[in-house]
């Protein structure tokens, strides 16, 4: 018998166009390290102040708290999900925490306790919405949203009206001092990108986070258990929102609500320009920490510069669309709702 | 030398709403052998391997492994029970690396304190791809940095080394056209592994279009048609022409196809492709389509007819070429477009998905393609819209209470008749038919392939990729071969001279 040895022209011209569009997403993997460069020069050169020792202590504590939310999200994100409930609950964390250590509500002087007791807190509710995602099947974006609010409610009623001022000197003194020029805050941030990159890169829990963003099908077909992982990725979003939440008061010196407010917009712009796609699959922490810093960089530029807080909020809704807009895949026939 | 029995498969039957996929298949699989599957799309191969693979279970019918009576519910469970499948389309994780695909969801031996060694499985997984003489990929690396056909060799080393580390009693490994995105090299490196494999007591399935490739590596040969195993034979003193003609489907009477109604079509030319590209997926397509005539295209599923199909009506962008429109050369934007601008139409294979509206009525389906005729004093007039509905249902003979009846209650064969209606409907006089009988009784078919003559002889012309190979010869007037992207025969098909399935097959494959 005679052996054909053809290769057809379309399988060379497949092969050449799945070479280019790998070439493409080599190229965008790394465009988020570019950006952050570039806006480091360009803000060096234009906005004063900027390229400076001080700015950068400042740098280093505006990255704090939005790095551990984000780190939080990062990997809801890269299974595919979202979260909205820190808003709420990062404000309940806060208030109640506020309430636990001294300060001038109560007598209560619990100190680390307190602390814990508001994390762990925060673990259980986010470990019940999860519950409620995974076995009552509803979308993680409608339960978080939810339990946001039901969270925002009872955070005012814990401090009934007028928040506790935070009187604990050793959290007083947290908030501002700093070791090595670092403040202590961004230690704390730092400590959690290490435990996030160690759960991404060293556990079966990342491969497998990874392996349900990227094709849920495959990864039951591999025997993944599934409902596991995704409990396990709500766990690990609540002890970050506790964080969150403690950082938030400490810094601001008492627990009020308000510490949840405009923390899950920037934490999501952060996630996404640091290139974790929103459908899952794609990115990491790595990624989500270059994201937290382009978005830290230009929010203290935009303050350097002068620009008033609302254009500032502008600047992040269309930073976001065009981090989306490059990010996701192309095609004519996609549908997307 | 004696074989040992792997595997027996006993009267196994698989019934799908309205198709019976597998037919009372009796199938025997031996340690040490290469069986090779053959048949052509829908034959049964594929649904035959998911039952094997647990991604099925099988309507009746025992299979049994070493002796024991084998049930797998998924493919995880059929793996450990030594049964793993080397997918088409392929399972990995694009952004993990090479070692974390092979060992996933079997990590438990590089866990210490709940973190992965990663070096320690980088290395053995190397020695994993080192073992089947793969060398050019590093363990480390992330599969998206790969390209496809070192994906593939990925994907074939995981469910090697999966079913190999359950390997005792002897593994069966299932390889569905394994070798679509390799080279003539990586193939004959696949060849060696599989024949390697083999000699250990274990059994591999090689499924593929590439009957050359079968001929080369299966040592015995199944034939299926239809769902049914037509035959099984050792491969030897085998020719391609002998397994063509046991794999063609049955030939229906002429009678059928209505084919004494076949008109001759006109001499004018409606749609002509010169040189039509799209990279990847077909090229250099010369195709004439006149007023009044039926084309067929024939071609195995990556032949890229689908695409071609796709792009004639607007909904994927040719990368080079031509579409020209009664002379006019034409670019459609979107399917919406190229009805308005050209009339032409096609009628979708997935009728639920993408063919009509279930929620909606009758009349309401009608009359989406084209609300012009029931518009009155610029909105649509409910009332203009079912006497036009009722006017088509006459005509087809279609089965309806009312035209209120929601479509998605209705039968296949109905559904797809109000389908045709709406085609009607919309006025256009170039209409592509992907699968019109998919799915559709027997009875209804014979309907339908009426309504086309019907719609032939009021001067419009049709494109169809049949259901089956049969279906395409008994419609057309010429048929039309495509294979890996390209026209590679063109036959005339007068109701006097209707081309053989084997001569036809033979230009496919």
């Amino acid at each position: 018998m005679e052996k054909q040895v053809h290769v057809s022209r379309i399988g060379e011209e497949f092969k050449q166009e799945m070479k280019k569009q790998s070439q493409r997403e080599r190229f965008i993997s790394w465009a988020p390290v570019g950006i952050l460069a570039f806006l480091v020069v360009l803000f060096s050169i234009i906005a004063q102040g900027f390229f400076s020792l001080t700015n950068l202590q400042n740098l280093l504590k505006q990255l704090a708290i939005p790095l551990v939310m984000s780190l939080g999200l990062t990997f809801v994100i890269l299974m595919g999900s979202t979260d909205l409930s820190a808003q709420g609950l990062a404000g309940f964390v806060g208030a109640i925490m506020a309430l636990m250590v001294v300060n001038s509500k109560n007598a209560n002087n619990m100190g680390f306790l307190g602390i814990l007791i508001a994390v762990v807190a925060a673990i259980l509710v986010t470990a019940i919405s999860g519950i409620i995602h995974i076995k009552g099947k509803l979308p993680t974006f409608m339960v978080s949203y939810a339990v946001s609010s039901i969270m925002q409610g009872f955070a005012v009623l814990s401090y009934k009206g007028e928040p506790a001022l935070i009187r604990d000197e050793f959290f007083t003194t947290m908030s501002q001092g700093s070791f090595l020029g670092i403040p202590y805050l961004t230690y704390i941030a730092l400590a959690m990108f290490v435990i996030a990159y160690v759960l991404q890169f060293k556990t079966r829990f990342g491969s497998y986070v990874m392996a349900i963003g990227d094709n849920e099908g495959i990864a039951k077909n591999i025997g993944v258990n599934i409902d596991l992982t995704k409990f396990k990725v709500f766990l690990w979003l609540g002890v970050c929102i506790g964080l969150v939440g403690f950082m938030g008061a400490v810094r601001l010196g008492r627990g009020e609500v308000g510490i949840g407010s405009n923390l899950v917009f920037p934490a999501i712009t952060s996630v996404v320009v640091g290139g974790t796609s929103l459908s899952g699959g794609k990115g990491g922490v790595v990624n989500t920490l270059v994201g937290a810093m382009i978005v830290t960089v230009i929010n203290n530029a935009l303050v350097l510069l002068g620009v008033s807080p609302y254009v500032q909020q502008a600047v992040q809704g269309m930073i976001i669309i065009a981090a989306v807009a490059i990010s996701i895949p192309h095609g004519k026939n996609l549908i997307v709702k | 030398m004696e074989r040992k029995l792997l595997m027996t498969i006993r009267g196994v039957t698989k019934q799908y709403p309205g198709t019976l996929a597998l037919n009372n298949i009796d199938m025997d699989v031996y340690g040490g052998e290469v069986l090779g599957l053959i048949g052509e799309n829908g034959a049964g191969k594929s649904t035959l391997m998911k039952i094997m693979i647990g991604a099925e279970t099988a309507t009746s019918g025992t299979l049994e492994m070493h002796g024991k009576p084998y049930a797998p519910h998924t493919p995880i469970e059929a793996m450990k029970l030594g049964v793993g499948m080397v997918f088409q389309e392929q399972s990995l994780i694009m952004n993990l690396t090479v070692a974390q695909n092979i060992y996933i969801g079997r990590e438990e031996q590089y866990v210490k304190h709940a973190l992965v060694d990663t070096r320690r499985m980088n290395e053995d997984a190397q020695k994993v791809l080192q073992g089947l003489e793969i060398t050019n990929i590093k363990s480390g690396t992330r599969v998206n940095r790969l390209d496809f056909a070192d994906r593939q060799m990925v994907e074939i080393a995981k469910v090697f080394d999966s079913v190999g580390a359950s390997e005792g009693e002897g593994s069966i490994i299932l390889l569905d056209e394994p070798t679509s995105v390799l080279s003539e090299k990586e193939i004959q490196q696949l060849f060696r592994h599989v024949r390697r494999l083999c000699t250990r007591g274990n059994a591999v399935i090689f499924v593929s279009h590439k009957l050359d490739e079968v001929m080369e590596i299966a040592d015995r040969i199944c034939v299926f048609k239809d769902g049914c195993k037509v035959d099984e034979m050792p491969n030897e003193n085998l020719d391609e022409g002998i397994l063509y003609e046991k794999m063609v489907g049955k030939t229906a009477s002429g009678e059928y196809y209505h084919v004494a109604r076949q008109r001759v079509p006109e001499q004018d030319v409606v749609l002509e492709l010169r040189k039509l590209c799209k990279r990847g997926y077909f090229a250099d397509v010369d195709l004439q389509l006149h007023k009044g005539e039926i084309l067929g295209i024939c071609g195995v599923v990556g032949s890229g007819k689908e695409d071609l199909c796709a792009v004639i009506c607007g909904d994927e962008d040719p990368t080079g070429g031509e579409i020209l429109v009664r002379g006019q050369s034409q670019r459609f934007a979107s399917p919406s477009q190229a009805r308005k601008a050209a009339s032409i139409l096609s009628v979708p294979r997935e009728r639920r998905v993408e063919g009509i509206i279930g929620e909606l009525s009758a009349y309401e389906n009608i009359c989406m393609s084209n609300f012009d005729g029931v518009r009155q004093n610029g909105v649509i007039s409910d009332k203009l819209a079912k006497v036009q509905a009722e006017k088509y249902v006459q005509e087809l003979s279609i089965k309806l209470p009312s035209v209120n009846q929601r479509v998605g209650r209705l039968s296949g064969g109905n559904a797809q008749k109000v389908v045709f209606a709406r085609i009607l409907a919309s006025g256009c006089d170039i209409l592509i038919l992907d699968h019109p009988t998919r799915g559709v009784d027997v009875g209804a078919k014979t309907e339908i392939y009426s309504i086309i003559r019907d719609i032939a002889d009021q001067g419009k012309s049709l494109i169809v990729l049949g259901d089956t190979l049969d279906e395409t010869i008994g419609l057309s007037n010429r048929v039309a071969v495509m294979k890996d992207g390209e026209i590679t025969k063109m036959f005339d098909a007068p109701p006097d001279g209707k081309p053989e399935q084997v001569d036809i097959v033979k230009y496919m494959m």
